[in-house]
Formats: structure tokens, C-alpha cells, sequence
């Protein structure tokens, strides 16, 4: 099997001939490939060439186009502040000073900010491993989307004070995810990730993601396979567990656990949709090996019976991991039998 | 004034409703309830109630958001010019450390100090450490926290005690919190604490306080 086969496999709880390995690397392939993260996150032909890079060093199963968690809030407006070595910063989202947001139209993803560039990227990742490799693009939800363009203690309090407003906000915010995601399926990759941090149960209320969240990421996903997405990925950082039962609502495919959430928890709550995850992000800087392959086989175990899995880290692997530890979770994968 | 009086305010902090808790406040003044007593009896015992609510499992930054901010609308009524409004219980510095911006968790955990009697000295995000360490420096406070989401903070993290102890200040307490700084152990970070929640590093200031009061 190649690794989409492998992937698919996974994702239809048929046996693959090895559990998939998702390293989530994003900033760290410009790290390990000597290139300052500042340039990486601007440069979709860069992006690609560390991401392949990367691919080729650790051998696992997909590569990302995904620059940051901003891309979209600056190609609607935001300024950004960029640095050398780590990602850049909004320095003032575009609604923040009081622009009305009916005067804003939704950003052309082939011409808005770096866009092109993440397009550029999984053109590129598509042409030179898309044959057998995963190639994810990225697209932040709408509720993460609406925080980057207002601010995110802004949101949470027009959410209250003036829910219709709110809502307006959201159904923006879900016109650019729609957009980009579809540009990225078109631009070559196989699916975009939606990451939707902000709609963690540590931010708000289970209710709340039902009411105001789902909605929106129902026609996120709903457009996304209608454009030929492979599979609905969604990934909530933090303890997720509170919404997990509502992700088929939402027609998720497959759900990231970030590494607090119970793998038990997870099976329970969505006993047919694929999981991926979940070992602590920080331990890729601060474990060894050895743990790191500890921590793998004990999942690895604890899902061969039920199948619907892929081994990953819970969140982003951070940029400044050791390498010898994104290895250590591949070759796990690799050697479990 | 009787009790129910003081509970519709409490109920309406609880609910984040801070035009009706202002109403409940006015109530109450007209009552001539004593501002000491709101903050007492209405404000901190509305934290009290949703700390007991906030368990590790049921936690949500949006809830105790409103309440904070009902509770600060609370205190603008009581005491418009901005004079402390009680005796406070100790200060603490906080900020969010120089690379990182994200600092909901921060503000947050100023809302709950606040109203909770500590002041809070408040040095904002993209704080350097020095700028951090001058201001534990000024405020002589009972602890500083430090926040960060993102990981490349961690090695910060790990100065900061030293960096107090080179000015004479290693026996003021240093707390951690934040996404990135949960994943450790206080022992890695080298700091004294590490809040898993506002609440749970409010306990620990209580519990600091406590120790030094007896």
C-alpha cells in the first residue's frame, strides 16, 4: 500500500498493511531544512521543497500546506508582524478598529495576500508526491477565523451582546473557509484540514459549539466534499471530549485528539469516525526516543483492535523538535505489527 | 437590605449580565449596603460560586469571561475614580511572555484575581523578561505568573527565576500557565507552579496568602 491507500484504509476501519503516521509538520520541515520559519511561511515554492524534505527524512504519511494560522485574517485585511524564527503575529485584525464588516468581500484566494502562495505550495506537493503521499491543505474554522478577524476576547462578547452580529461574522468567516478550501482542492490537495481551535470546550461552553459552531462547519464540509475532498478532517485543540458526539453532525471524517483528550473518551464518542492522534506535542522537544516510542506502541495497542487510526501527535509537532523524536513515532508505526 | 438582595446580584454576576447586576448593584447602594460588602458578599462570592462550578472537566474561558467582565462593570459603579476598592489581598505581576500575543488566558486570570481582592499588575503580552522582572522588582508582589500558548516560550520560562533571584527576589513565587506551559512540569519549567486553570492558580495565591497570613 501507498500511503494514501494506507490513509483511506484507516479512514474506512479496513486493515491498512501498517497504521498510517500523520506527523503534523508544519513549521519544523523549515527548521530541520536550515530555512528561517520567517521566510518559509511567505514562500509557497519554499514551503514545498522543505515539506518534500521533511517527507523524504522521516518517511511518513502526508505533507502539509500550511504556512500559519493567519493566513486568511491578513488576505481579509489583518496586519501581520513577521519574524525572523517563529510565526507571525496579527498586529491588528481588520475588524478591530471598527471597520463594518458589510463592507468587507470575502478574499480572492487565487489573489489575496499569501494565498497564492499556499496555493502555489500544494501545487507543487500534489506534482511531486500527491501520487502516493497525503497532501493536506489548511483552512481555519469559522468560529477560529472570526476570533483572528475581531480578536478573540471581541468575539466571545459579540457573541453575547449581539448574537445576530455574531452570527453575520460567522457566516463571513465560513465564505473564506469555503473559498480557500475549495481553491486548495483545486490547487491539488487531497483534502484542506479545518483547524478550530477556538471552538474548544476550554474557550466555550459544548452548548454554545452546538448552537453557534456546527452549522457553520456542516457547510464547510459539505462544500469541501462536494469540491472532491477525500475525507473531512477537523481538528479542535485541547480537551475536546464535551463536543466529540457532535462531530458527525458536522460530517467529520476524521478527528484529530490532541493529547488531552482519553483515546477511550474519543472511541466511545465516535465509535465510526476515524481519530488520529494523540501524544503531547511538547514531548517531541522535551522526551526521548524512547519515550516517544513508548508513548506510540502504547497506542498503537490500544487501537489494533478497533481500527479507524492514525498515529500523530495531538497538535502541531513544534518547530523546534528534535528530530530524533518525529523519527521515534514513524518507526513505531513502521515496526508495529 | 436582605439576603435575596445581595443574591440577585450574585445570580445576575453568575449569568454575565452586567447591566443587571449594575441595577442590582444600585439596589443594594440604595438599600445602604456598604460598597465593602458588595464586593464581599456579591462579587467574591459569585467567583466562589463559579469556581466551585469550574471543575477540570466543565471549564469554559466564556463563562467565567462574563462574569469577569459583569464583575469589573460591578466595581467601575462602585468605585468610579479607580481608588483600590478594598484592602487588597496581595499583588501579583503577570504578562504573556515576548514572542507570544495570545493572552485571553491572562486576562482572564486578571478578571478572577481581581475580583477576587489581589492586585494585579498587569504587564501585558510580548513581554520581555526584564521588563517582567523590573516590574516584580517595583510591586514586591506575592508571585508573578507568566502565560504562553506557544512552546518556543518554554526556554524564557526557565529564566525567569533566575533572572529574580540575580535582583534578590528568588523567594517571590513564580506561576505558569497557558497551552504550551501546561504540557510541563513545574520541575522542567523551573518555576513554582503550574495552573491548569484561573481557579487553579487562584488557589494557589489563596493558599501563598494564607500560608504568610498565619
Amino acid at each position: 500500500m501507498n500511503s494514501i491507500e494506507r490513509i483511506k484504509a484507516a479512514l474506512n476501519f479496513k486493515q491498512p498493511d501498517r497504521v498510517p503516521v500523520i506527523a503534523q509538520v508544519f513549521g519544523h520541515a523549515a527548521i530541520l531544512a536550515g530555512v528561517a520559519l520567517g521566510d518559509y511561511v511567505r514562500n509557497g515554492e519554499l514551503l514545498a521543497r522543505c515539506q518534500l524534505q521533511a517527507l523524504q527524512f522521516y518517511g511518513y504519511d502526508a505533507v502539509f500546506a500550511l504556512m500559519d494560522a493567519n493566513v486568511e485574517t491578513e488576505a481579509a485585511g489583518s496586519i501581520l508582524t513577521y519574524r525572523t524564527d517563529q510565526y507571525p503575529i496579527v498586529k491588528s485584525a481588520v475588524l478591530a478598529n471598527g471597520t463594518d464588516l458589510n463592507t468587507l468581500l470575502p478574499p480572492n484566494p487565487w489573489q489575496a495576500g499569501r494565498m497564492p502562495e499556499l496555493l502555489k505550495a500544494v501545487r507543487i506537493l500534489r506534482q511531486e508526491a500527491g501520487d502516493s503521499v497525503l497532501v493536506v491543505g489548511c483552512v481555519l474554522g469559522p468560529m477560529t477565523l472570526a476570533t483572528q478577524l475581531l480578536g478573540i476576547e471581541a468575539a466571545l462578547y459579540l457573541a453575547i451582546d449581539e448574537p445576530e452580529q455574531f452570527a453575520h461574522l460567522l457566516g463571513f468567516a465560513t465564505k473564506i473557509a469555503m473559498r480557500f478550501g475549495v481553491a486548495q482542492i483545486e490547487a491539488g490537495a487531497h483534502l484542506p484540514m479545518v483547524f478550530e481551535p477556538s471552538a474548544s470546550p476550554e474557550v466555550i461552553p459544548a452548548p454554545f459549539y452546538r448552537e453557534f459552531v456546527l452549522p457553520y462547519l456542516n457547510q464547510v464540509f459539505t462544500t469541501f466534499k462536494q469540491a472532491g475532498s477525500a475525507a473531512n478532517w477537523l481538528h479542535t485543540a485541547g480537551p475536546a471530549t464535551p463536543i466529540l458526539h457532535l462531530y458527525p453532525q458536522a460530517r467529520v471524517d476524521l478527528a484529530n485528539i490532541d493529547f488531552c483528550v482519553d483515546p477511550l473518551d474519543a472511541m466511545q464518542a465516535l465509535p465510526q469516525t476515524c481519530l488520529n492522534g494523540n501524544i503531547k506535542p511538547l514531548a517531541y522537544v522535551e522526551a526521548t526516543p524512547e519515550e516517544i516510542a513508548a508513548e506510540s506502541s502504547r497506542l498503537l495497542k490500544l487501537f489494533a483492535n478497533r481500527g479507524g487510526f492514525i498515529l500523530s501527535s495531538g497538535c502541531e509537532i513544534p518547530p523546534e523538535s528534535k528530530p530524533e523524536n518525529i523519527a521515534a513515532m514513524v518507526t513505531a508505526a513502521c515496526q508495529e505489527k | 437590605m436582605n439576603d435575596s438582595m445581595m443574591d440577585l446580584l450574585v445570580k445576575a454576576l453568575l449569568d454575565g449580565d452586567q447591566t443587571q447586576a449594575i441595577i442590582e448593584v444600585g439596589k443594594l447602594r440604595e438599600a445602604g449596603v456598604r460598597r465593602r460588602q458588595i464586593i464581599t458578599d456579591g462579587v467574591e462570592a459569585a467567583m466562589t460560586q463559579l469556581d466551585a462550578k469550574c471543575t477540570v472537566e466543565q471549564f469554559n474561558l466564556l463563562e467565567i469571561m462574563l462574569c469577569g467582565r459583569a464583575a469589573t462593570g460591578v466595581m467601575k459603579v462602585l468605585y468610579p475614580l479607580g481608588a483600590p476598592p478594598l484592602q487588597t489581598k496581595a499583588a501579583v505581576v503577570m504578562g504573556t511572555l515576548e514572542g507570544d500575543v495570545h493572552d485571553l488566558g491572562k486576562n482572564i486570570l486578571k478578571m478572577v484575581l481581581t475580583a477576587k481582592g489581589y492586585r494585579v499588575v498587569d504587564c501585558g503580552k510580548d513581554c520581555s523578561l526584564e521588563r517582567l522582572v523590573d516590574a516584580v522588582e517595583q510591586e514586591a508582589p506575592v508571585a508573578a505568573g507568566i502565560s504562553g500558548l506557544i512552546t518556543t516560550i518554554i526556554p524564557q520560562v526557565r529564566q525567569m527565576k533566575d533572572k529574580m533571584a540575580e535582583r534578590g527576589l528568588g523567594h517571590i513565587k513564580v506561576i505558569a500557565g497557558g497551552a504550551a506551559l501546561k504540557q510541563a512540569t513545574a520541575e522542567s519549567l523551573k518555576v513554582d507552579f503550574i495552573a491548569q486553570s484561573a481557579f487553579d492558580g487562584l488557589h494557589y495565591l489563596d493558599q501563598i496568602v494564607g500560608v504568610r497570613h498565619e
